[in-house]
């Protein structure tokens, strides 16, 4: 699992890529710090090669979501595949998030 | 520039003195303001200050520099205004300005008092305020002892009449030429109805969502009609707790909550009138909805699920039921998540769930 973020001056891009699962949950939330930190700023997580979530993956994109709210930053999730997109529907996660 | 008499070109040099210390009481009595405000939770339109500037000061001395004896006698060189929402408020928060302050009443003014039942004009109550003795006992704030300045308090309305007032250039209303003081008159009789009107409808509205709180918890649903509203009181009593935990104990699950105003569009697709109609759906279809979760949650140990789950399955099999197909589907993920091509796929899997399910079911 591999997180890249790239800074514009009012964007955070995160770009996921490998499988989001327990295993990966600890590195991935510190890798993601900067987004949690961020104020009046848009938030894309970019999941085009995010090829898995699990209930970790799914905590990290809430707390980043929920530290936004505090910040006055906008989340957008684009590109999730079917898999994970199921995963936000059956979770009933999906009318929380900008899924794009 | 014309020469000021001595006697006011003194008041100006003590002006020019005592700008600094005016321009911090500016900053404390701002903030004092606006702690005070958050403190009582009044909202307001704005909280505005400013230190009379120093050609203000010399036309104000010009006309009548004689008046004063010195700086301290003009009440206006640091100027405080609230402008509220609704009228009501103006009283509110002229009462907590009473506690924060000492009053000077011999020069304030509740102008809203003073007109005559057959005249209209400029609303607004003013005071002459000092800080209190409570608030100078730190050595920092002995410079303001005896320092008096303006507030004034306005609804947004009088406001905007007495900027729009004080643009046609006439300080007074004697001023004015008559037919144009009778126009902003009316206008001024006018907003004093709207400012009335505004707090008739917030005070009806708080009546209304107190009435809707009751029936709700009367469990009189049948009497509420559906809407943002009573949609959000239903929620308040938590009709889906119970089917949520059923849904959260599949797979030990924590539950998020999560706001779910998002769904009121697709109860009253529904042909939901009122909050009887919700329920009895809510009630009909939580069953299934319930085995629709068990169906996708069973076999992924997922361990978080959020608030609205069991909603947004009862909305799934209710669609299904009533014969919605895929399209019903896509249009409900595309209410929840805005318009997506990508709902359709999802509508489609969640289709074919639910539908073996209930097909199950009914063989």
């Amino acid at each position: 699992m591999k997180t890249t973020i790239e800074v514009s001056d009012s964007r955070l891009t995160a770009f996921f890529s490998g499988r989001l699962d327990t295993a990966a949950a600890a590195q991935t939330s510190e890798d993601v710090r900067p987004l949690l930190e961020a104020t009046n700023k848009e938030i894309v997580l970019d999941c085009t090669e995010l090829e898995y979530i699990s209930s970790s993956g799914l905590r990290i994109f809430l707390s980043i979501r929920k530290e936004a709210a505090q910040k006055n930053n906008k989340v957008i999730i684009k590109n999730i595949n079917a898999d994970i997109r199921q995963v936000f529907a059956m979770t009933g996660f999906i009318s929380l998030f900008d899924i794009q | 520039m014309e020469l000021l008499d001595p006697h006011s070109s003194l008041i100006l040099d003590e002006y020019r003195t005592r700008l600094p210390m005016y321009n911090e009481l500016q900053d404390k009595i701002e903030s004092m303001l606006r702690d005070e405000l958050a403190k009582n939770e009044l909202e307001v339109t704005a909280v505005e200050t400013r230190v009379k500037t120093e050609k203000s000061l010399v036309g104000k001395l010009k006309l009548k520099g004689q008046k004063y004896a010195s700086l301290s006698d003009i009440t206006d060189i640091l100027g405080a205004r609230i402008i509220t929402y609704y009228t009501d408020d103006v009283d509110r928060i002229a009462a907590m300005t009473e506690r924060m302050f000492d009053i000077d009443w011999d020069d304030s003014v509740d102008k809203r008092r003073l007109h005559q039942l057959d005249s209209f004009g400029y609303n607004s109550l003013h005071y002459v305020c000092r800080l209190p003795e409570s608030a100078l006992a730190a050595p920092e704030m002995q410079k303001f002892r005896g320092i008096r300045f303006e507030l004034q308090l306005r609804t947004t309305l009088q406001h905007a009449w007495a900027a729009i007032n004080h643009d046609t250039g006439y300080k007074t209303g004697i001023e004015i030429p008559r037919e144009y003081l009778r126009q902003m008159n009316r206008l001024a009789g006018m907003l004093e109805l709207a400012d009335d009107e505004f707090s008739r409808i917030r005070t009806e509205i708080n009546d209304y969502r107190r009435r809707v709180q009751q029936l709700v918890q009367n469990g009189k649903l049948d009497d509420v009609m559906l809407d943002g509203e009573t949609f959000k009181s239903y929620f308040d009593i938590r009709p889906l707790d119970a089917l949520n935990k059923r849904i959260a104990a599949i797979n030990q699950a924590e539950i998020q909550e999560v706001p779910l105003m998002g769904y009121m569009p697709v109860f009253v697709a529904f042909g939901c009138k009122t909050l009887g109609d919700v329920d009895r759906l809510i009630k009909k279809y939580s069953i299934d909805a319930y085995r629709l979760a068990r169906h996708q949650l069973g076999n992924t140990g997922i361990d978080i699920i959020s608030s609205a789950v069991g909603l947004q399955n009862i909305c799934i099999v209710c669609i299904v039921h009533q014969g919605g197909g895929k399209i019903g589907l896509r249009r409900l993920f595309n209410a929840l998540n805005g318009e997506n091509s990508n709902n359709e796929m999802l509508a489609e899997i969640t289709y074919q769930q639910a539908a073996e399910l209930i097909n199950a079911k009914e063989r």
